[in-house]
């Protein structure tokens, strides 16, 4: 039994220098006519120098491919208009992806292409231009204030996402819990005999 | 020292899957009822371990603790490793259920190879052998690991050659690190329970 004690003091001796590895997690999203990639492992350092292949999440095919830089991020102008899975390959067999849905990417177009087409042409045909050069305006002035003000909130999202990459002391102690369940099963299967 | 899912091929994964079956048969036919506390107690530190990062180098690099379960445990290292990745898997997301094959044979293979090397070395010399053997066993586990690893990456294309510099020397320190786990628990074990180090077990 003295083992036993001994392995779990150590096993809690290092709980509190726990850094966390060994997983990549990918995250991105559209915008602005890009789409923006940031990979990362459970420990928080940045998946750098790391393979990322673009698909097209309906059909399979894969539109391009690229590297991520020293932070982790790689971008890229939207190839077409469909969702898009990006897939991240790190080093050392590491593999993970993340799907961007077809609105969020039609919305990062942008209104030029498809929004603003269907609502504004009916606007021509009534209105002087000028109303319309007006409403263009108005609309990218709105556009860019909302992507300074969501930028942050971004950000937040990315944060929580990666911290719940992260395995807790829940998820350690349930682990540890279900050993010694599994533990008791065996005795009681091969104490029976 | 997880592969993750989607990157191995079906016919490397059912491979990885039958030996490591094999593997937990044999394990579990040689687990007697005593010795199951043991083997519960090394499965959660092997658990444990690949949370404990090492900050040397530019890759992060987790304690792996194979070698440490191989020398003292054989053939069960297959079971006890099995259950520790599933659970990693089910709660920490690592790796993944159709590579738990592959992954628990990259690690307990070679914490099988380190008992049979080491375990008589281990169990039968005094401290300064026992020490240097334990070691060697803990680096072995982890190294071979990584070599099993570049192994199965090269199915998918990648030149065996660069992938195991890449993996051996990112798990250098750590192989340090594991030979120096190693030998402090089987020196411990030595002096306070040294009948659980009994040849023949």
């Amino acid at each position: 039994m003295k083992r036993f004690y001994f392995l779990l003091v150590v096993i809690f001796c290092l709980l509190p220098t726990f850094s966390y590895a060994h997983k990549v997690s990918v995250y991105g999203y559209a915008e602005d006519g890009r789409v923006f990639v940031e990979g990362y492992f459970v420990d928080g350092s940045k998946a750098k120098n790391s393979i990322v292949e673009v698909f097209d999440a309906k059909t399979g095919e894969k539109l391009l491919e690229g590297k991520t830089d020293d932070k982790g991020m790689f971008s890229f102008k939207i190839p077409r208009l469909t969702s898009l899975t990006v897939v991240l390959t790190a080093s050392m067999g590491h593999k993970n992806y993340y799907t961007i849905s077809k609105e969020e990417v039609a919305e990062a177009i942008g209104g030029e292409t498809t929004e603003t087409e269907k609502t504004q042409k009916p606007e021509m045909e009534t209105d002087t231009e000028e109303k319309v050069v007006k409403a263009e305006e108005l609309e990218k002035v709105v556009e860019r204030v909302m992507e300074r003000k969501l930028k942050p909130i971004k950000n937040i999202l990315l944060q929580i996402q990666e911290s719940h990459a992260r395995p807790g002391i829940t998820e350690i102690l349930g682990g540890i819990g279900y050993i010694i369940g599994l533990m008791g099963i065996a005795l009681y299967f091969k104490g029976r005999k | 020292m997880h592969i993750s899912e989607g990157i191995l091929s079906a016919p490397v994964l059912v491979t990885g899957a039958a030996l490591a079956a094999g593997g937990v048969a044999l394990g579990l036919k040689k687990m007697d009822y005593e010795r199951i506390p043991e083997v519960a107690v090394l499965s959660s530190a092997f658990f444990v371990a690949s949370l404990i990062h090492v900050p040397l180098g530019p890759s992060s690099v987790h304690l792996v603790l194979n070698g440490l379960v191989g020398v003292l445990l054989g053939w069960i290292a297959f079971p006890s490793i099995l259950v520790a990745l599933t659970l990693q898997t089910l709660l920490f997301q690592f790796g993944g259920f159709t590579v738990l094959g592959v992954n628990t044979f990259n690690m307990a293979a070679p914490a099988v190879v380190s008992y049979y090397l080491f375990n008589y070395l281990v169990r039968r010399g005094n401290y300064t052998v026992s020490a240097g053997a334990a070691f060697l066993a803990g680096a072995l586990g982890v190294g071979g690991g990584a070599m099993l690893i570049a192994l199965c990456l090269v199915t998918t294309g990648e030149e065996f050659i660069s992938v195991a510099k890449v993996i051996l020397l990112a798990h250098m320190p750590v192989m340090i690190i594991e030979g120096l786990i190693t030998s402090f628990c089987v020196l411990f074990l030595k002096k306070v329970k040294p009948e659980l180090l009994e040849v023949g077990r």
